[in-house]
């Protein structure tokens, strides 16, 4: 009887082809979403690895070096500098800055004392080793040469790397700690963190070691609720795909309850027809989800900040897509079931 | 080859929360090889005697045997497996599954019973060939004509070389020239051991059946001396859902009439004092009584043949008659 479930696609090919239309945006919606999660998680990843910093020493109280920073005297990476597993240690600054004539843009800007750990290897030109000169994402659209204003004081742009991002696409920008210092401090000689090469096994009082994984979740801990908005929106995103699929299908089976009726006198088992509705919404929610893939990755790039689709996503889809035909399909099956042969006796 | 034996068939139903009983102690016994028609007006219980006999309505009483089997105890995938090789069906809207081709509609029972897709394509392109539409495999039903349409219902119905078919109306939709070769291939259908029932109104096919059973006793069917009746009080006169083609007068006493309801209960419809008159629809229209008559007290009443009982009102006041008289 799959073949019956076959013909009937085909012939209402149009419709179902609006139904795959539909489910196949829904399906690519929710991988971008699923991809733009994965995003904030994957940008503060390479954040905070391009730092090349094997520890963070911050403040016992402070949740991390960027957002969670509590400010400490740039001197005490001279004492963490002297502790047992440090093989350098060198202050470092965190602050989000508006950038540009106008300070209509934020940038985030990182700095460290030239040399020292911190600072990306840049993808074209170099580190800044002076102070006025600046390593910029190359989000911002500065080529080495050209200038960048932050809080109204203007950088020579002497670096740039490719694609540098944190906070969910906002663009990084990598200054000297004096530099930082001045614009952020006032001048006074404190830090955010202590940026170390080799782990600390001891620290002085009042002060603590974070992970770089505890630096990533620091970035990452003002996007927990836009995240979990993004999850929230893909989990509805499915039930609006299956419901897109169900209510066609769910026509359909309405429309078909006199061929139901005719297949059930002349012996066609129940259970055979409740697998060829299955099998029209499964194959309806497959095909979907292959355009809705090939949509999601069309779809990435334009999005104004990292859209990084996991893979298991891609693998994923297609099971979730299955069981979201199966779901679909239960209230046709219902409908097909509770038909009563004695309509096919009705006339036209 | 199997008898078809069909003993006190009952069918009850509920309809518009009365009790309707289309069917009230049918008996019929068909011998195998015969083409059997079931005449009567819509509503006599044509499509239900078939219903019941296809094992798709299981009566409220009585007894369906289709050579040893019960068919009225046919349950899960016995009665499953009797529709797919035990009998055939002609529907009177062909029913062909419009996205289906001409062939693959002739195929279905055989993909029902599992027969291997070689086997079934053959089978089914055989009877394509037998009933002259060999050349409208690869068509879909809606670009036949619907005599046509009714040779693939009855292709199909052949496809499981079921020993009965059951037909409903299935020269309804045709004009005389699609007609014949319906009527022929029906008639065809019989010659040999197969049992052939057919619903219609068609009279075109009286002259080829070995049976008919007329399911409703038409109007003025019976020439037949008035019937005097003394009741007792709760004395019924007739009951919902029985056939007479009596019309009463009441001569004295009272006559209710009530309406029997699905939960069990009844619902006043009328009552009639002497000299009015009650159960006129019935034997006027050949229908099963649409309520109960039952005398209040002790009552005397008369029952007239529908001739009869025009002759005495006049031909000119059938119109008030209906109107004026109580249901049924």
């Amino acid at each position: 009887m799959l073949t019956a479930a076959l013909r009937d696609l085909q012939w209402r090919r149009r419709r179902f082809a609006v139904a795959v239309l539909g489910a196949a945006l829904v399906f690519a919606m929710t991988l971008l979403l699923t991809g733009l999660s994965n995003g904030f998680v994957e940008e503060a990843t390479r954040t905070q690895q391009a730092f090349g910093v094997d520890a963070w020493v911050v403040p016992s109280g402070a949740s991390g070096p960027f957002l969670g920073a509590t400010p400490l005297a740039a001197s005490t990476a001279t004492d963490i500098a002297a502790e047992p597993g440090v093989q350098m240690a060198s202050p470092f600054a965190y602050a989000r800055v508006a950038a540009g004539d106008d300070g209509g843009r934020d940038v985030n800007l990182f700095a460290v004392p030239p040399g020292g750990p911190g600072v990306p290897d840049p993808d074209e030109g170099r580190a800044p080793e002076r102070a006025g000169e600046v390593l910029v994402s190359s989000k911002l659209g500065a080529d080495p040469g050209e200038q960048v204003v932050l809080l109204g004081r203007t950088f020579e742009v002497v670096g740039v790397v490719d694609g540098s991002t944190a906070l969910g696409g906002v663009a990084n920008v990598f200054a000297t700690l004096e530099d930082a210092q001045a614009l952020i401090f006032s001048g006074q000689p404190i830090a955010s963190a202590i940026a170390t090469r080799g782990v600390p096994t001891s620290v002085p009082a009042g002060l603590r070691v974070a992970t770089p994984t505890d630096a990533r979740d620091d970035l990452l801990r003002p996007l927990r609720q836009p995240r979990l908005a993004v999850t929230v929106l893909a989990m509805l995103l499915w039930v609006i795909a299956a419901t897109i699929i169900g209510s066609v299908v769910y026509m359909t089976a309405i429309e078909r309850v006199r061929d139901f009726a005719v297949f059930k006198a002349v012996g066609v088992p129940t259970r055979d027809i409740g697998i060829g509705l299955v099998a029209q919404s499964v194959f309806l929610a497959l095909v979907a989800a292959l355009f809705g893939a090939i949509a999601g990755l069309l779809l990435a790039p334009l999005f104004p900040m990292l859209v990084e689709i996991p893979g298991f996503a891609f693998l994923a889809l297609p099971v979730l897509a299955a069981v979201v035909g199966v779901l679909a399909s239960v209230l046709s099956v219902r409908r097909a079931l509770s038909v009563d042969p004695t309509v096919a006796f009705r006339g036209p | 080859m199997p008898d078809l034996s069909v003993s006190d068939l009952t069918v009850e139903y509920s309809s518009g929360g009365y009790v309707a009983r289309p069917i009230d102690g049918l008996d019929l016994l068909t011998s195998a090889g015969s083409l059997t028609l079931l005449m009567g007006p819509s509503g006599c219980g044509k499509t239900t005697l078939l219903s019941c006999v296809g094992a798709m309505l299981t009566p409220t009483r009585g007894a369906v045997r289709f050579g040893d089997i019960d068919v009225t105890n046919l349950a899960g995938a016995a009665m499953t497996s009797y529709r797919q090789s035990g009998v055939g069906f002609v529907f009177q809207g062909f029913n062909l599954v419009s996205s289906l081709t001409v062939l693959e509609n002739v195929m279905v029972p055989l993909w029902a019973a599992r027969v291997p897709r070689r086997e079934a394509r053959d089978r089914a392109t055989a009877l394509l060939e037998r009933v002259g539409l060999e050349g409208r495999a690869k068509d879909r039903p809606g670009d036949l004509s619907g005599g046509q349409q009714q040779r693939v219902a009855i292709a199909r119905a052949l496809a499981m070389d079921p020993p009965m078919i059951l037909a409903d109306e299935p020269t309804a939709h045709l004009d005389y020239i699609q007609v014949e070769d319906v009527i022929r291939l029906i008639r065809e259908l019989a010659t040999g051991e197969r049992i052939v029932l057919v619903a219609t109104h068609d009279h075109r096919l009286m002259p080829l059946a070995d049976q008919i059973l007329e399911l409703s006793k038409g109007f003025g069917a019976v020439a037949r001396p008035p019937e005097r009746r003394h009741l007792a009080a709760g004395e019924e006169v007739f009951a919902q859902g029985s056939v007479s083609d009596l019309i009463y007068v009441v001569e004295s006493g009272e006559i209710e009439i009530v309406r029997e309801r699905s939960d069990g209960g009844t619902d006043p419809v009328s009552t009639s004092h002497p000299g009015q008159y009650f159960g006129e629809m019935g034997p006027i229209c050949g229908l099963p009584r649409s309520a109960t008559a039952r005398a209040v007290a002790p009552s005397d009443v008369v029952g007239y043949t529908v001739r009869d009982f025009r002759e005495q009102i006049g031909p000119s006041s059938i119109g008030s008659l209906l109107s004026e008289g109580a249901p049924q």
